[in-house]
Formats: C-alpha cells, structure tokens, sequence
C-alpha cells in the first residue's frame, strides 16, 4: 500500500469552518495540473463508550476508544485505543461480535466524505467532517497519496515537497486558516515502515482528535 | 450463523475449501485428503467486575449446554468443564462498576501455532438454542461468529477490560466430511498450561485420553436439516463411538488412532 499524509484544517482565531471553505479548497486542487476527479470516498469513525451499570462514576475502562471503516478495506475493521496506543485489524465481523458481546456500545459517529483526485504519481482527497446523522461540516481534511512508495521515510521527502507546492497554490487564495500535519507517531504503535490500512487508520484518528482539540479551544 | 455444533478448529484442510476454513491455516496442501493436524492455543475471556475475579455464583460451572454431540465419558467429564465454562455472563451484581453482559455467551481468542507466524481469531459462542423445538432434536444449536485479528489481540481485550479465565492447548486432528451437511470431526488432546502461555510445557488435562467433537455449520433456515445431518452421521460413528447430546456420559473413549482409522474408512473396513 502507498503512502499517505493526512492534515487538517485549521481555522485562523475568529473564524469557522464552512461549505465555502470547503469549495474554495477544491478548486485549489482542481488547479493542479492534470487533476482529474476520480470517484468518491468515505470512512466512518465510531466513539464507543464501556457499558457501565452506573455512567456517571468514573472507571477504569478506556474513554478513547474509538473504531474505523475504510472504504477500500471493506472486509476489515480498525479499534484504536488511542491513550494505550494500540491498534487492532479484524474483519468486520468483529462488529457482531462485539454487539453480541455488549460491554461497550457506540456513542458517537462521525463519516468522513471525500472526493478524490488523480494526478500523476499522486493522488488527494479533499474530505469534509460530518455527523453520522447529520449534514453539519464539522471539519476538513485533506489526504495526500503518494503512489510509488510504500516506504514512509523514503516517501518523507517527497511529500514535503509536494506539501510545499500545496501550500504555495493554498496560498494565492488567503483563505482564514491552514493545514496542519498531526504527527501520528507510527512506531508508539509498532507499526512497520511500509505503509498499510492501519497507518490509514491511524492518522484519521489522530487528525479528528485534533478537530476536536481546536474546536474546544474555540469553543 | 447457527452451529449445531461447537470447536470448529483450526489449521483445518478439506477437499473443497470453504470461506471459513481458508481463513484458517493449512498443514497440508489442498487434495492431500481430509486429514489436517491442529495445534491451536484458545484464551477464553471473561469482563472484568471491578472487584471480583469470582465467577458468578449463579453460573454453574459444569454445565452441558456448550457442546454438541460430543464422545465423553466419566473421565472426560473434569476436561468438558475445564474447556467448556461459561466464562462470560452477567449475574446480578453488587458492584456497580462492572461491565454489563446480559447474554450469557463466551468469547474465546484462538491462536493458531502451526504456521510459521501464529494468527489469531476472536470466536464468540452464543446461549444455546432453547424450548420445544430444541429439545426435540438430539444435537445442541448455538449461534458462533468468527473474525480474524491481529497478533495484539489479546491485548487489546486485556485494555479493554476483560480477564483471562483460562487457556488451552488442543493438540489434533481434524477430519472433514459431507454427508448431508459440511461435517468436521475433531479429535484433540487437551492440554493447560502450568505456567501463563507457556506451550511448550503443556501437560494433558486427560493423558491418553482425547476429547472428539462433531460440529457443522448452519443457517437459521437450514439448522434442523443439519442437525439431522449430525444425528445420522453420529449414527454411523456408533461402532466406534457412542454419542449423545452434551450431558449424558456414553461409552468409553477409544484411542485417537483407532477414531482416526475408523473415520478414514467408508464403514465397511476398506481405507478410502
């Protein structure tokens, strides 16, 4: 699998994130030199919450643990508990399991909805944050790909620069904000150095736990 | 997916793979014949209450209602219980912080230790199927789901809250058949662990004695039609084996060899 950088939004002090945000980003990547749309994407992330007689006493169970689909692995299911930094793959019947199991139940879920673009030897995907059951953009983010490597430290290099040209065509729109790259920290999971789902996974969660940290901080 | 059965195993080769078993390992390559040694540790797990390891004092422990037609005599009776426990319910409970698990039902982790790298599986076994209609038909139904999982598994339930209630080793074989139904005996030694997944210093629960199961698949709709499919099959195991349904002690354990020989023949003595 090839390797992939995901950063998020970040809104400068005062403003929000909107839908207009969100369409002047696109146009930048459609500005790229043989961008093509390729097709539309989706993952879903699931909060889950240990099911405790009493909710309001505090527990030794995790409070971040949180599950992730992807739609290119669609047999597969991703825990994360992202304080113990773990990271289990299953397939997807884990989810019966786990219903059947009932010890945590979902608390809250977020889709992440993206369109994709081809370009070259990379490939990008503007994705906007929105509630399971609901329309509100609650962030953004963008996916960089880069397709020949799987290797992430001989992909590094390249990706900053592609990053540099990215931020140079952000830029000529002034646009109240920036994107930022949360470091996922790939070994603190035993991860390998060739890229894989897991990794995927990873990253989204580390940029939503971000979304979060900044709107609270807003908030 | 109902199993009339239970211990559907591991490392597990057939004439005609099916999904569930080529998720599994193989010893042997395909079409060397339905024979296939096993080598698989199981962990089964029970939520952690927040102040007792017990087990729940309404859980009885040698309970039957796990297994499916299963060759268990008298001795076998300690090692049924000791693989067989229900190890995750919810009683009621004094301690609020406990994690709420109100179907009585048992999560196991299976690793299998014959490839080169172990895989593992997390195989959930639901409460037996009950009234009328089960009591009726001479196998014992459970609903099973399977899913395949990375290596840290164990470690993640551990972080999630769940305890080790025990673990084994089950050293075998496996024999697949289909008559009527997509039928897998097994015939395994059970063995612990003395020291905390130490498998290399397993002992059996049962020396010289190994523990046969008969299990196949099923649908909601087509249980009772496999189920009838066991019963016959079970039937024809009668001259070696005496089987019935979990709970009633019948007949004596033969050797594994002589089960082995006696499945691979067509009944009549002839070596298939």
């Amino acid at each position: 699998m090839t390797v992939k950088w995901i950063l998020h939004w970040t809104p400068t002090p005062g403003s929000v994130v909107n839908s207009q945000i969100l369409s002047e980003i696109s146009q930048c990547v459609e500005s790229f030199v043989n961008a093509v749309k390729d097709g539309r994407w989706k993952a879903t992330l699931t909060f889950y919450r240990p099911n405790l007689r009493d909710q309001s006493i505090p527990s030794e169970f995790p409070r971040d643990f949180l599950g992730i689909s992807l739609l290119e692995q669609p047999n597969k299911y991703y825990f994360i508990i992202r304080g113990n930094k773990i990271i289990l793959e299953a397939d997807s019947t884990i989810l019966t399991i786990m219903e059947k199991l009932q010890s945590y139940k979902s608390k809250v879920a977020l889709n992440f909805e993206g369109v994709q673009y081809k370009m070259g030897d990379f490939q990008m995907k503007v994705v906007k944050v929105v509630p399971n059951q609901g329309e509100s953009l609650r962030g953004i983010l963008i996916e960089i790909e880069y397709l020949p490597i799987s290797s992430i430290e001989k992909a590094k290099p390249i990706m900053e620069e592609f990053l540099e040209v990215w931020r140079e065509v952000m830029s000529k729109k002034s646009l109240p904000g920036h994107f930022t790259q949360t470091e996922p920290h790939f070994a603190d999971y035993k991860l390998p150095d060739n890229y894989t789902s897991q990794h995927t996974a990873i990253q989204y969660a580390a940029a939503l736990a971000q979304l979060i940290q900044s709107a609270q901080l807003r908030g | 997916m109902i199993h009339p059965g239970f211990h559907c195993h591991k490392s597990e080769a057939h004439k005609s793979p099916k999904k569930k078993s080529e998720a599994q390992s193989h010893l042997t390559p395909a079409g060397a014949g339905p024979l296939c040694r096993h080598r698989a540790a199981a962990v089964c797990l029970f939520p952690a209450p927040c102040v007792s390891s017990r087990r729940p004092s309404s859980l009885p422990l040698s309970l039957p209602s796990c297994v499916s037609r299963d060759l268990i005599s008298s001795q076998l009776s300690h090692l049924a219980f000791l693989v067989r426990v229900i190890s995750t319910t919810t009683p009621p409970s004094p301690c609020t912080l406990s994690l709420c698990c109100p179907v009585a039902s048992e999560v196991r982790l299976l690793c299998d230790l014959e490839q080169a790298e172990p895989s593992w599986t997390v195989r959930h076994i639901g409460g037996a199927m009950r009234g009328a209609g089960a009591e009726q038909i001479s196998v014992l139904v459970r609903t099973m789901v399977e899913s395949k999982a990375s290596k840290n598994v164990l470690r993640m339930f551990y972080l999630l809250g769940y305890k080790l209630d025990h673990e084994l080793l089950r050293v075998g074989f496996s024999f697949h058949f289909s008559r009527g139904a997509q039928i897998t005996v097994t015939v395994s030694s059970i063995n612990k662990m003395l020291k905390l997944h130490a498998t290399d210093e397993a002992v059996p629960v049962t020396p010289g004695i190994q523990l046969v199961e008969v299990t196949a698949p099923a649908t909601a709709e087509t249980y009772a039609e496999v189920a009838s499919a066991v019963s016959f099959f079970c039937e024809y195991l009668a001259p070696l084996l005496h089987l019935s349904k979990p709970g009633i002690s019948t007949g004596v354990v033969p050797t594994a060899a002589a089960a082995a020989a006696s499945l691979m023949s067509d009944g009549g003595g002839t070596t298939l």
